[in-house]
C-alpha cells in the first residue's frame, strides 16, 4: 500500500489546482518581463480556482470518494476553494505591489510553489504524500520569508522557523512509522476507520496521534514556539497574508483529517486543549498590548490558531473548520489592508471618547450578553431540525457571550443603538454557521468534563483580566504584568537563545542588493575606526 | 511669519552644569521633527543644521550620523555617461566656486571607471559599535540592532494612543518607565545577571538631565566632547528623536509654557544609558581602559575631523553644483523669450504652488486662451484648523511652520451632529468587538466569512470614487455639508481684514475676472499609510478643499466685500469666487458650492467645467508615461479609467509621483515662464514687485513659501541620498505604528521617517534626481538683499547654500546668481 497505485481517473483530477500552479511556477522563471510573469501567475491561479470550484461541485453530485492518494470529501472541497481564493487574491495583489522589485520572478515562483504544495496537502489521503507536500510548503515558504535575504532579521527568523519545521517533519515521519506498524496502512481514511473500529485505541495509535498533534503545534506557532510567526513581517505583506491565512492553519487541517483518532485519545486531546487555551489566552493579551499593526495581527493569529486547536481537542471539528476558513478570510484581508490603518485610526479619532467605564457597566454588559446568548441558544435548541448542542458548544457560546460585552455595555443616554441589536444577531449567526459547518464535518466525541472546565476557566480568566485593565488602569500589579506581557514573557527570547546556540542562523547576504537606492551597506560604516585614527593622531602630536 | 525659534531649555537644575544644559539643548536642536502619518508634511531633515553651511553640516553629519548629503560618485558617473553633465559645465562651475583646479580632478574621476572611488565615510563609533566587534547578544544579531529595537518598542508603547488597547504606565515618563522595563533587564543575557542590570539602572538619578550628567561622568567624556557625543547618540535613534522633536515643535507653536523638549531629552538619557550599561557589563578583555580613554577623548576632535571631510567632499559638491547649474540653464536660457499676455481673462484661476499644479496649469492655459492661472500657497493664507461637524477631531489646515488662529467646522444641525456621534460610538464599539482579547475569537467565527467577500471585492477593479472617511457617520443624503468660518457672518470686519490680506498677497487686487477659481489640491490613494504625503503640504498634509471653500465663501459674502472695499480693494458684483479641488492622482477638478452661484455665472461655470475636463485629459496624457501607462496616451477615456482604478487599487504602491523631480521655485508673474515646459519640476508663485512697495509680500514669500519648498526639496533629496536614515524604506514592508505615528520597516527597528523608496524610484530609474532647490525671484536685487538681511532663517538658507537663489531682471529676463561675493551673471 505504501507504493501508491495510480489513482482512478476522476480522483486524479483533484490534483488539477496543484498541477496548474506547479506548472506556472516553472513557467514564470522563463518569463522575461514582469508583466508576463504576473500574467502567467494570475492565469494559473484562475485555472486553480475554476478547478477547485468544479471539484467542489462534483463532490456535491458524486459524494465523498477516496483512493490510495487522494481524498475528496466536503472538507477537501472547502479547503480547495479557500486555498484558491487566497491564492488568487495574494497573487493578484503581489503583481502591482512588488512592481519594481528586482526579484519579482523568483518571488512569483516561490509563491506559486507554496500554493501548489498547499493544494496538494489538502487533497492528500496518503500520509507519505501529506508529509512530503507539507514539507515542500514549508521549504517554498522559506524562500518567500527570505525574499529580502539582505535583512539579518529576515534571515534569522526564517532560520528559526526552518528549525521548528524540520522538528515537525521528524514528528510527522515518526507518526507515519508508528501508524504503519500499528494499522499496516498509510491511508489516512483507513487509519481513522481502524481507530474508530477498535474497542480501545491501540498504544501505537495513541503515540502516533500524539506525534501528529506535536507536529501541528510546532507548525502552528503555538507557545513557546511562536516567535517566528510574530517576526516574519520582514517579508512582503502578501507573504504574511498567505502565511496567516493559509499555511499556518494546516496543522488544524491535518488534525481534522485524523479526527477519529484524536477523538479517542484523551492524552492528545488534553495536550491540544492545554496548549491551545494557554496560547489563545496569553497571545490575545499580548496582542492587546502591541503597538504596530502587523505585529498585533500576528499575535492575534497565534491566539486564533490556539483557539482552533482547542476546538480540535474538544471534538468541535465543525467549529474548527469554520474557524479555519473564517479566520483565513479575515486575516488575509486584515494583512492586505494593513496600509489603511491610518485611515481607520482617523475614523476612530472622529468619535469623542466615551466616558470611562466602571465595573458596573461591565457587570451590566456581561449580564445582558449572557441572557441574550442563553435565550438564543435555548431558542435554537427548541427549533425543529437543528442539531443538538453539546456541552462543548455551550462552552463556546459562553465565550461568545463574553465577546459581546463591548456591544452590550450601557452608555450614557440609554438609547438602543444598532450595536445592542447586533448583540443578538451575533449568536444567531454563530449557531447558524455551526449548523452549516455541522453538515460538512461531523461533531466529534464529547470532551472530558475536565477539559471543558479548563477551557471555561481560561476564557473567564481572560475576561476578568481584560475588564480589570479597563476599569483599573492604575493598578500596580497589572502595570507590572503588562510590561512582561508586552515582552511575551520572554518565551521567544529564551527559545531563540537556545535554538541559535544549537544552530546559528546563516549570515545575511549583502549582494545582490534588492534596493536600487544607495544603502548604508554601500557606505561603509565605521570603516576607519575612530579609536585607531585618534591613536595615530595622538602619536603624531 | 513666526518660525518657531529654538528656545530649548531643560529645567534648570543645580546639579547639571550650564554647559551640559547647553550641550543637551544643542544636540536636541539638531533633530528635525516628523509629523504623524495623517499630517505627513514634508520636513527638511537637516533643518537643525541650517546655521552651518551645507558642506560643513554634511561633514559633521557624516562623522556623527554616518550619512552623506550627495549621491555616491558612481551615480554622478552615470549622469556623466548619459550626457546630463558636461565638461564645460564642470569647468565653469569650478571657476565660479573659486576652485578651478578641482574640475580637472573631477573629470579624471568621471572618465575612468575605477577611479571614481568614494572616500570611506568615517562615522565616529559609539560604545555599541565597539561592543559589536565582539560577541553579539544573540548569535547573528548585533547589540546596535537589538538596543535600537528595544528603545523603539519602548517609545512606540509610550507614545501609542490608537493601536494597543491595554495602555502602559506613562505617569513617570519615557525614561522613568524605561528604567523599570523588564525587556532591558530580562530581554538580554547580561554577563553580570539581570538583577545587577536592574540595580545598576536604579542607581541613576530620576531626572533625565541629571542621569545624563552622571553617565557622561562615568564614561569620562570631557565637556568639550559632550555636544558631539550626544548628537551622535540622538542620530542613532533619529526616527524616534524626530517624533520627540515634533512634540517640542508643537509646544513651541502653541506657545505653551510647558517645556516641550523633555521627551527628546528623556530619549537621549535612554540611549546614553544603553552605552553606560554596555560599558559596565563589558566582558573581560573586550576593551582596554586605554582604548576607552582614547574613545572618550575622540569626541573633542569633531571639528578637526570635519575639516578633513569637507576637503574630501569638495569634489562631490562640485559635481552636485554642476548638475544643479545644468538644470538651471534649462530655465535661464529661455526666460528672456517671455512676452506679456494682453488678453483679458474670463477666468482667473489660483492654484497651489505645488509642482503638480504646473503640469495642469500648462494644460489649462493651452486649452483656453482666456483662462489666466496664478500660483499661490494652497492654504490660501488662511491660518485655520478644521473639525468635521460634530466630531472630536480637529486638524490643522496650514503649513507646519504656523499655528492655527481660526477655527472652521461644517454647517450641520445639532440633531444630525448628535446622530452622527451615536453612529461613531457604535463604530467604536464594533472596533472593540473586533479587537478586544476576549472578543476576537467569536468575532472571527461569526463575522470572518464576510471578509471572504471583501477579499473578492477589494481585489476587483473599481472605478468608483472612493468614500471620504471624513464623512463617516453621516447619512449619504447629509454628506453635502459646507465647511464654514464663523467669522464671515459674525464679524465681517475681521473677515474682511483676512480677505484683504489674502488678495494682496495673491496679487489679485484689481481687474477681477468674472470668475475667480480658488483651486486647492488633494490626492487619492487606497491602503496607503503615506497618503497624506501626497496631499497639500501647505494645508498640513490635507486636501485644500476646506481652505478653498472657506475663502470663496468669505469673498462672496456681500457684507465682507463691502468691508474689503473700505480697505481699498473693490470686488465687482460681476465677480464670483468658485472653490475647487485639483485631484492630483487623476488630474480631475471638482468644483464646490456651484449651487450658490448667481444665475448669470451658471453658464460660465459649465463652460469652465468643460475646459477643466479637457485640460485634465492633456495633463493625464503628459503624466501617463511615468505611471507606466504610455500605451494609453492616445485613448483618453481608457487612460482616465485606468488612473481611476489605480486610485482604488489596494495593492498600488505608486498611485502618483507626488513632488518627485522638484528642483525649482519661480517667484514671478506667470507670463515669465508661461512659454516654458517646466515638466512638473517647478513650484510657481505669482509675484509682481511693482505692486509690493513695502516688500511685505516678498518678505512673506521668502520666509514662508520659500522655506516650505526648501523643506519639500530637501526631504526628497535626503530620502534619495540616504533612504535608510531619512527615508522610510520599502513600502512592501511597512508596518504602521500606533495607528498614526509612523511606520516600521518590517518587524521593528527605529521609527522610519521620510519618503518610501517607491515614491522615488520606479524599479529601474530614479524618478527624483536629487538637486537642491533653485529659487528664481523676479525683483530688484536690492529688495531681495533687504529681505535676506532682515531674516535669520533666509540668511542661513541662502548663505549656507541650502538652496540656490537667482534673481530675474524684469526688463531683460536675465538671471543672476547670488554668490557669497554678491550677484553674478
Amino acid at each position: 500500500m505504501l507504493i501508491a497505485i495510480a489513482p482512478a481517473w476522476p480522483l486524479a483530477l483533484s490534483f488539477t489546482p496543484a498541477v496548474s500552479l506547479a506548472v506556472a511556477a516553472v513557467v514564470v522563471r522563463r518569463c522575461s518581463t514582469p508583466a508576463s510573469i504576473w500574467r502567467a501567475a494570475r492565469a494559473a491561479t484562475l485555472v486553480a480556482a475554476a478547478a477547485s470550484v468544479g471539484l467542489a461541485g462534483a463532490r456535491i453530485v458524486v459524494g465523498a470518494e477516496a483512493d490510495a492518494l487522494v481524498r475528496m470529501d466536503s472538507v477537501t472541497a472547502v479547503m480547495l476553494c479557500l486555498v484558491a481564493l487566497v491564492g488568487w487574491v495574494v497573487v493578484r495583489f503581489s503583481g502591482a505591489y512588488l512592481s519594481g522589485d528586482p526579484f519579482e520572478g523568483r518571488y512569483a515562483q516561490r509563491m506559486l510553489a507554496t500554493l501548489a504544495a498547499v493544494s496538494t496537502v489538502v487533497v492528500a489521503n496518503n500520509l507519505a504524500l501529506l508529509i512530503a507536500a507539507w514539507g515542500v510548503t514549508s521549504l517554498a515558504l522559506h524562500g518567500l520569508l527570505t525574499h529580502f535575504g539582505d535583512r539579518p532579521v529576515a534571515v534569522a527568523v526564517a532560520h528559526k522557523k526552518f528549525l521548528l519545521a524540520r522538528c515537525a517533519d521528524v514528528s510527522m515521519i515518526a507518526a507515519a512509522v508508528v501508524f504503519w506498524s500499528t494499522f499496516d496502512t498509510l491511508r489516512i481514511d483507513e487509519i481513522g476507520a481502524a481507530a474508530s473500529a477498535s474497542a480501545s485505541l491501540p498504544l501505537g495509535a495513541q503515540i502516533g496521534i500524539a506525534f501528529v498533534a506535536m507536529a501541528a503545534l510546532l507548525k502552528s506557532a503555538q507557545l513557546p514556539f511562536h516567535g517566528w510567526l510574530i517576526q516574519v513581517m520582514e517579508a512582503p505583506t502578501p507573504v504574511s497574508a498567505l502565511l496567516h491565512a493559509g499555511v499556518v492553519n494546516l496543522g488544524g487541517f491535518v488534525l481534522l483529517r485524523f479526527a477519529p483518532v484524536v477523538d479517542r485519545s484523551v492524552p492528545t486531546r488534553t495536550m491540544l486543549v492545554v496548549v491551545g487555551v494557554s496560547t489563545a489566552v496569553l497571545a490575545s493579551l499580548v496582542m492587546s498590548t502591541r503597538v504596530s499593526v502587523k505585529v498585533a495581527l500576528a499575535w492575534s493569529t497565534c491566539a486564533q490558531v490556539g483557539f482552533m486547536l482547542l476546538q480540535c481537542g474538544l471534538g468541535l471539528w465543525e467549529m474548527a473548520l469554520l474557524h479555519l476558513v473564517a479566520h483565513s478570510c479575515y486575516k488575509a484581508h486584515a494583512f492586505l489592508s494593513a496600509g489603511a490603518t491610518v485611515q481607520r485610526t482617523q475614523i476612530r479619532r472622529l468619535a469623542p471618547h466615551p466616558e470611562s467605564l466602571g465595573l458596573r457597566h461591565i457587570w451590566l454588559g456581561a449580564g445582558a450578553a449572557i441572557v441574550a446568548t442563553l435565550t438564543v441558544g435555548l431558542g435554537w435548541q427548541a427549533l425543529p431540525g437543528t442539531a443538538h448542542l453539546s456541552a462543548s458548544v455551550w462552552v463556546l457560546l459562553g465565550v461568545v457571550a463574553l465577546a459581546l460585552v463591548p456591544l452590550t455595555e450601557p452608555v450614557g443616554h440609554g438609547r438602543v443603538t444598532p450595536s445592542v441589536a447586533f448583540a443578538l444577531v451575533v449568536p444567531v449567526a454563530y449557531l447558524a454557521l455551526h449548523e452549516v459547518a455541522g453538515r460538512v464535518v461531523m461533531h466529534g466525541a464529547d470532551a472530558p468534563i475536565g477539559l471543558l472546565i479548563f477551557t471555561a476557566a481560561g476564557f473567564i480568566g481572560l475576561f476578568v483580566v481584560q475588564s480589570a485593565c479597563r476599569t483599573r488602569p492604575d493598578n500596580r500589579v497589572l502595570r507590572r504584568a503588562r510590561a512582561w506581557i508586552y515582552s511575551g514573557l520572554f518565551l521567544d527570547d529564551f527559545f531563540t537563545r537556545v535554538a541559535f546556540a544549537a544552530s546559528a542562523p546563516p549570515p545575511a547576504h549583502t549582494h545582490p542588493l534588492p534596493l536600487p537606492l544607495p544603502r548604508p551597506s554601500s557606505l561603509p560604516v565605521v570603516a576607519k575606526h575612530p579609536v585607531l585614527s585618534f591613536a595615530s593622531r595622538s602619536d603624531a602630536s | 511669519m513666526s518660525t518657531p525659534t529654538s528656545t530649548t531649555s531643560t529645567t534648570p537644575d543645580r546639579s547639571v552644569s550650564a554647559e551640559l544644559v547647553a550641550a543637551i539643548a544643542a544636540a536636541c536642536d539638531r533633530i528635525a521633527p516628523t509629523w504623524p502619518l495623517d499630517q505627513f508634511i514634508a520636513v527638511n531633515p537637516y533643518w537643525g543644521w541650517r546655521s552651518l553651511p551645507i558642506t560643513a553640516a554634511a561633514a559633521r553629519l557624516g562623522a556623527l550620523a554616518g550619512t552623506q548629503l550627495t549621491m555616491p560618485r558612481a551615480w554622478f558617473r552615470e549622469e556623466w555617461r548619459a550626457g546630463r553633465l558636461s565638461a564645460d559645465q564642470l569647468t565653469s562651475t569650478a571657476v565660479e566656486l573659486a576652485e578651478p583646479a578641482l574640475s580637472a580632478h573631477a573629470l579624471e574621476l568621471l572618465g575612468e571607471d575605477l577611479a571614481a572611488e568614494q572616500p570611506p565615510l568615517r562615522r565616529m563609533a559609539l560604545i555599541s559599535d565597539l561592543r559589536d566587534r565582539g560577541v553579539g547578544p544573540v548569535r547573528g544579531r548585533t547589540w546596535t540592532d537589538l538596543l535600537v529595537h528595544q528603545i523603539s518598542q519602548h517609545c512606540a508603547s509610550h507614545f501609542d494612543e490608537w493601536q494597543a488597547s491595554w495602555a502602559p504606565d506613562r505617569s513617570i515618563g519615557l525614561f522613568g518607565t524605561w528604567r523599570l522595563d523588564p525587556s532591558v533587564t530580562h530581554g538580554f543575557s547580561w554577563s553580570r545577571g539581570s538583577a545587577w542590570a536592574r540595580t545598576h539602572l536604579e542607581s541613576l538619578p530620576d531626572s533625565a538631565a541629571q542621569a545624563i550628567a552622571t553617565m557622561l561622568d562615568d564614561l569620562a567624556i570631557e565637556p568639550a566632547g559632550h555636544e558631539a557625543y550626544l548628537t551622535a547618540l540622538l542620530a542613532s535613534m533619529n526616527g524616534w528623536a524626530a517624533w520627540c522633536a515634533y512634540h517640542g515643535w508643537q509646544a513651541r507653536l502653541a506657545e505653551s509654557d510647558e517645556d516641550g523638549d523633555f521627551q527628546i531629552v528623556e530619549l537621549l538619557a535612554i540611549r546614553l544609558a544603553w552605552e553606560w550599561l554596555l560599558v559596565a557589563d563589558m566582558p573581560e578583555g573586550a576593551m582596554e581602559q586605554d582604548e576607552l580613554n582614547h574613545w572618550a577623548a575622540s569626541w573633542m576632535l569633531l571639528d578637526e575631523s570635519a575639516e578633513e571631510t569637507v576637503e574630501e567632499q569638495r569634489i562631490d559638491w562640485l559635481l552636485q553644483t554642476a548638475l544643479e547649474r545644468t538644470f538651471q540653464e534649462t530655465i535661464t536660457t529661455r526666460l528672456a523669450q517671455a512676452s506679456v499676455s494682453t488678453t483679458t481673462p474670463t477666468v482667473q484661476a489660483a492654484f497651489c504652488i505645488d509642482v503638480r499644479s504646473e503640469v495642469f496649469r500648462r494644460a489649462l492655459e493651452s486649452t483656453s486662451a482666456t483662462v489666466q492661472t496664478r500660483g499661490f500657497a494652497g492654504f490660501f493664507g488662511l491660518p485655520i484648523d478644521y473639525t468635521p461637524a460634530g466630531t472630536a477631531l480637529t486638524r490643522p489646515q496650514l503649513p507646519g511652520l504656523l499655528a492655527p488662529a481660526l477655527h472652521v467646522t461644517d454647517a450641520l444641525s445639532d440633531d444630525l451632529a448628535e446622530e452622527r456621534i451615536d453612529r461613531l460610538h457604535d463604530h467604536e464599539r464594533w472596533e472593540e468587538f473586533r479587537h478586544e482579547p476576549s472578543s476576537v475569537f467569536s468575532f472571527v467565527e461569526s463575522m470572518g466569512l464576510i471578509y471572504g467577500a471583501r477579499l473578492l471585492k477589494d481585489s476587483l477593479r473599481n472605478r468608483n470614487a472612493s468614500d471620504n472617511w471624513e464623512m463617516e457617520g453621516l447619512d449619504r443624503k447629509h454628506r453635502a455639508v459646507r465647511p464654514r468660518l464663523g467669522l464671515v457672518h459674525d464679524d465681517p470686519i475681521a473677515a474682511a481684514a483676512i480677505g484683504h490680506r489674502v488678495l494682496t498677497a495673491m496679487g489679485v487686487s484689481h481687474a477681477f475676472a468674472p470668475i475667480v477659481l480658488l483651486c486647492g489640491h488633494g490626492s487619492m490613494s487606497t491602503n496607503n499609510p503615506h497618503a497624506a504625503g501626497l496631499d497639500c503640504g501647505a494645508c498640513g498634509g490635507q486636501t485644500g478643499e476646506v481652505n478653498a471653500r472657506v475663502l470663496a465663501d468669505l469673498l462672496n459674502a456681500p457684507a465682507v466685500r463691502h468691508e474689503i472695499s473700505i480697505l481699498g480693494i473693490y470686488i465687482p458684483e460681476s465677480t464670483w469666487f468658485v472653490a475647487a479641488l485639483h485631484e492630483t492622482t487623476t488630474d480631475t477638478v471638482e468644483l464646490f458650492d456651484t449651487d450658490l452661484a448667481p444665475p448669470r455665472h451658471a453658464s460660465m461655470i459649465t463652460e469652465l467645467s468643460a475646459t477643466l475636463h479637457t485640460a485634465g485629459q492633456l495633463a493625464r496624457a503628459e503624466r501617463a508615461a511615468a505611471l507606466g501607462l504610455a500605451s494609453l496616451v492616445d485613448d483618453s477615456s481608457a487612460l482616465e479609467q485606468s488612473i481611476r482604478e489605480r486610485t482604488n487599487d489596494w495593492s498600488q504602491v505608486r498611485p502618483e509621483w507626488g513632488l518627485a523631480g522638484n528642483a525649482a521655485f519661480v517667484v514671478a508673474p506667470r507670463w515669465r515662464t508661461r512659454h516654458i515646459d517646466l515638466k512638473g519640476r517647478a513650484f510657481l508663485h505669482d509675484y509682481d514687485w511693482r505692486l509690493d512697495t513695502d516688500l511685505s509680500v516678498l518678505t512673506l514669500i521668502m520666509t514662508a513659501p520659500m522655506v516650505v519648498t526648501n523643506w519639500i526639496n530637501l526631504q526628497y533629496l535626503a530620502s534619495t541620498v540616504d533612504n535608510h536614515r531619512y527615508g522610510s524604506g520599502n513600502k512592501v514592508l511597512h508596518n504602521v505604528v500606533g495607528g498614526r505615528i509612523g511606520v516600521f520597516e518590517g518587524n521593528g527597528g527605529d521609527l522610519r521617517i521620510g519618503l518610501p523608496m517607491q515614491s522615488l524610484h520606479d524599479g529601474t530609474t530614479l524618478m527624483h534626481r536629487p538637486l537642491r532647490l533653485s529659487v528664481f525671484i523676479e525683483a530688484p536685487t536690492e529688495s531681495i538683499d533687504t529681505v535676506i538681511r532682515a531674516s535669520q532663517v533666509v540668511r542661513d538658507l541662502v548663505d549656507g547654500q541650502w538652496l540656490h537663489l537667482l534673481c530675474i531682471d524684469s526688463d531683460t529676463g536675465v538671471a543672476r546668481r547670488r554668490m557669497p561675493r554678491g550677484w553674478e551673471l
